[in-house]
């Protein structure tokens, strides 16, 4: 009989397959990557204006921006309907000079150079008083929704509205700390130091897993071991351990899954009042290959049906050997 | 100038995406006619490859599991729920798991393998509409279940695995999350005004006119003022009724009417895209609940959701609904 579990973060509930759960190598989904680095805009454009350039990690505007800052914010009715002006920025980080596809070839270095970037980005768009939450993420791959370009980047996105998802973070995880007085993903993280059964990897200050209420195969989080709320204050001396769970967590795709399409984003507090949240939020990264397609119950109910428990697949993924 | 736009039920926003809007043509255009194949266990006479069937449209002559029938509803022959077991709830620590009780029907909308929804006559159509409603009333009647669901994915991109027309129904322990928050959103809605939020857009939507594609006496087909998706497109009752159970026949005949006529609309317009539908009611027991009003929500596969959207769940559109609306008003 399969299993129906909920998350204790957003009390969303997902169906996990446990009898006729597909195998883990019933998911490889290689990805065509093959893309010339002489058409790489990358690698050649010296036309768009670069807002930081730091040890081959460079940050310039969208050239197909969603969101821009040409006009201030400002919100309105139309009958029961409320609109307002775009506003906003969204950034393309490049993560590296050389012509490279998967974040998980970067040196862990370099990878640890991108976070410094998001962190140093996060805090320069907080000072604008209309932003209200700041995303940044990678889409990897045809399927991730990523143009097939070859070069590795990711993107922040700056809004100045509060996203539904981050909302019911907060929300889940205040009523958490308004009855026990700690933080949820804290009791999480020592909950699953017990058993270590959906554990992938970890090192002293953080660990990847597979959660519990899995939405989707080979989901996986990485969450800092010590309780911080902001991910560009909490980041801080900490860039290299991170890009060593990062690159483990993505060379273990690349290599178990056959180098499958990915997107990881960062889950930190929103802009406003980080102290109000700093007791019970506590920022992490979700990363989640594209290997299934979301179907018409999952649009329509917001209840994910996970064809493979968590536990099978942070089994599969410790096993996978990122030294071959 | 691109605009952010906020859902009046649940108080979602979406970014509608103007400097890059995309006309039906824009879209990758996917193949999705049906191919003869050899074996399929939903056409005639291979009854007896599925499981037996618990519900269907058919003359009285035709015994059950045999040619003859319009629709045909069998249990999925792999089911996410099990519809044997009790419900035994357990909690791990800080989490929480209940065993996965439920029901997951699949419901063959006509005999023809070569067949869609768009092709059916009025007749057949309405007894697919029919039997949602049937086997609605039937799982209701299981105590376990708080909620049903009726929806349809069409096209692989869609998540369909079978390609002869059929949609599902899943019968649910609990009452999922979007569903929450649109009741919830309706709830609070109604607190403030003392009125249906989906009666008073409904009003508004006459009053622009410009998101309107289709209606007729009973139901309105309309492009909403925050949509997710490019295309996306809601059918609802124009009186105020929370519960689908119990709409009667004429109700039955003007949505598959409506239904039909805007699965065709979006078939030309977007060219036979991929695309889900789903019917939100009010979960099992609420009644004719003052609040919540029933509907369709139909969304063309069109785009891929991205790392932005999934991580904050502000999706971003690339079609105004007023333009959306006018292409399918036309096509």
């Amino acid at each position: 009989m399969s299993q129906l579990r909920k998350d204790p973060i957003v009390g969303r509930w997902t169906i996990i397959a446990t009898e006729r759960a597909r195998r883990p190598a019933a998911f490889v989904d290689p990805q065509s990557t093959i893309s010339d680095q002489k058409d790489c805009p990358f690698c050649h454009d010296k036309t768009s204006p670069i807002l930081f350039e730091s040890h081959g990690v460079k940050v310039v505007n969208s050239n197909t921006p969603i969101l821009n800052d040409s006009k201030p914010f400002e919100c309105r009715r139309h009958g029961l309907y409320e609109i307002a002006h775009s506003y906003g920025s969204h950034e393309i980080v490049i993560e590296t000079p050389v012509h490279t596809a998967n974040m998980a070839d970067l040196l862990p270095e370099q990878i640890g150079r991108v976070f410094e970037t998001y962190a140093l980005r996060m805090k320069t768009h907080r000072q604008n008083p209309s932003i209200e939450y700041i995303l940044a993420y990678k889409n990897y791959g045809v399927a991730a929704g990523s143009r097939n370009i070859g070069h590795s980047r990711s993107q922040i996105m700056a809004v100045p509205v509060s996203p539904v998802r981050v909302e019911d973070k907060i929300n889940g995880a205040k009523a958490y700390f308004d009855i026990h007085e700690r933080c949820l993903f804290c009791d999480i993280i020592s909950q699953e130091l017990k058993k270590k059964e959906r554990v992938v990897v970890e090192n002293e200050h953080f660990m990847v897993i597979t959660p519990f209420a899995s939405r989707f195969p080979f989901e996986t989080w990485i969450i800092p071991k010590h309780h911080q709320c902001d991910f560009a204050e909490g980041i801080k001396g900490y860039e290299r351990p991170l890009a060593d769970m990062m690159k483990d967590i993505l060379l273990r795709f690349k290599i178990g899954l056959n180098d499958p399409a990915y997107n990881y984003m960062i889950q930190t507090s929103p802009v406003k009042g980080p102290s109000a949240f700093k007791d019970y939020y506590h920022w992490h990264i979700e990363v989640i290959p594209r290997l299934t397609r979301v179907a018409g119950f999952e649009r329509g109910t917001g209840f994910y049906i996970c064809p493979i428990p968590p536990e099978m697949t942070a089994a599969f993924l410790r096993e996978v050997d990122i030294n071959a | 100038m691109p605009e952010l736009r906020r859902d009046p039920v649940v108080g979602r926003w979406v970014i509608i995406d103007s400097d890059h809007t995309k006309g039906p043509m824009d879209f990758t255009k996917e193949d999705n006619t049906p191919t003869r194949q050899a074996i399929c266990p939903f056409c005639p006479g291979r009854e007896y490859q599925t499981p037996p069937e618990v519900g269907a449209v058919r003359p009285f002559n035709t015994p059950a599991n045999t040619p003859g029938w319009m629709v045909r509803t069998i249990p999925n022959k792999f089911p996410v729920l099990s519809s044997d077991g009790i419900l035994q709830k357990d909690g791990l620590g800080i989490y929480d798991q209940m065993t996965g009780v439920g029901a997951h029907e699949v419901l063959i909308e006509c005999p023809d393998h070569d067949k869609g929804l768009t092709d059916l006559t009025k007749e057949e159509m309405l007894a697919v509409v029919n039997q949602y409603q049937e086997r609605f009333r039937k799982l209701s009647m299981d105590s376990r279940f708080k909620y049903i669901v009726i929806f349809k994915n069409f096209g692989a991109s869609a998540g369909a695995t079978v390609e002869h027309t059929h949609s599902q129904i899943i019968a649910l322990p609990m009452v999922p999350k979007t569903v929450l928050e649109e009741l919830k959103g309706a709830q609070d809605y109604h607190h403030t005004h003392s009125h249906c939020v989906f009666c008073d857009i409904i009003a508004q939507e006459y009053v622009d006119k410009e998101r309107i594609v289709l209606e007729n006496s009973s139901f309105l087909a309309f492009c909403p003022y925050a949509p997710r998706y490019a295309f996306e497109t809601w059918i609802i009752p124009k009186g105020h009724n929370g519960d689908f159970a119990v709409e009667d026949h004429t109700a039955q005949d003007h949505l598959a009417q409506i239904l039909q006529d805007v699965l065709k609309k979006i078939k030309k317009a977007l060219r036979n895209p991929a695309y889900n539908y789903y019917l939100h009611t009010s979960p099992i027991g609420y009644g004719k609940s003052a609040c919540y009003h029933w509907h369709i929500e139909i969304i063309p596969k069109l785009t891929r959701s991205v790392g932005f959207e999934w991580g904050t769940g502000l999706h971003i559109v690339p079609t105004f609904p007023k333009d959306a609306a006018q292409y399918l008003r036309e096509a």
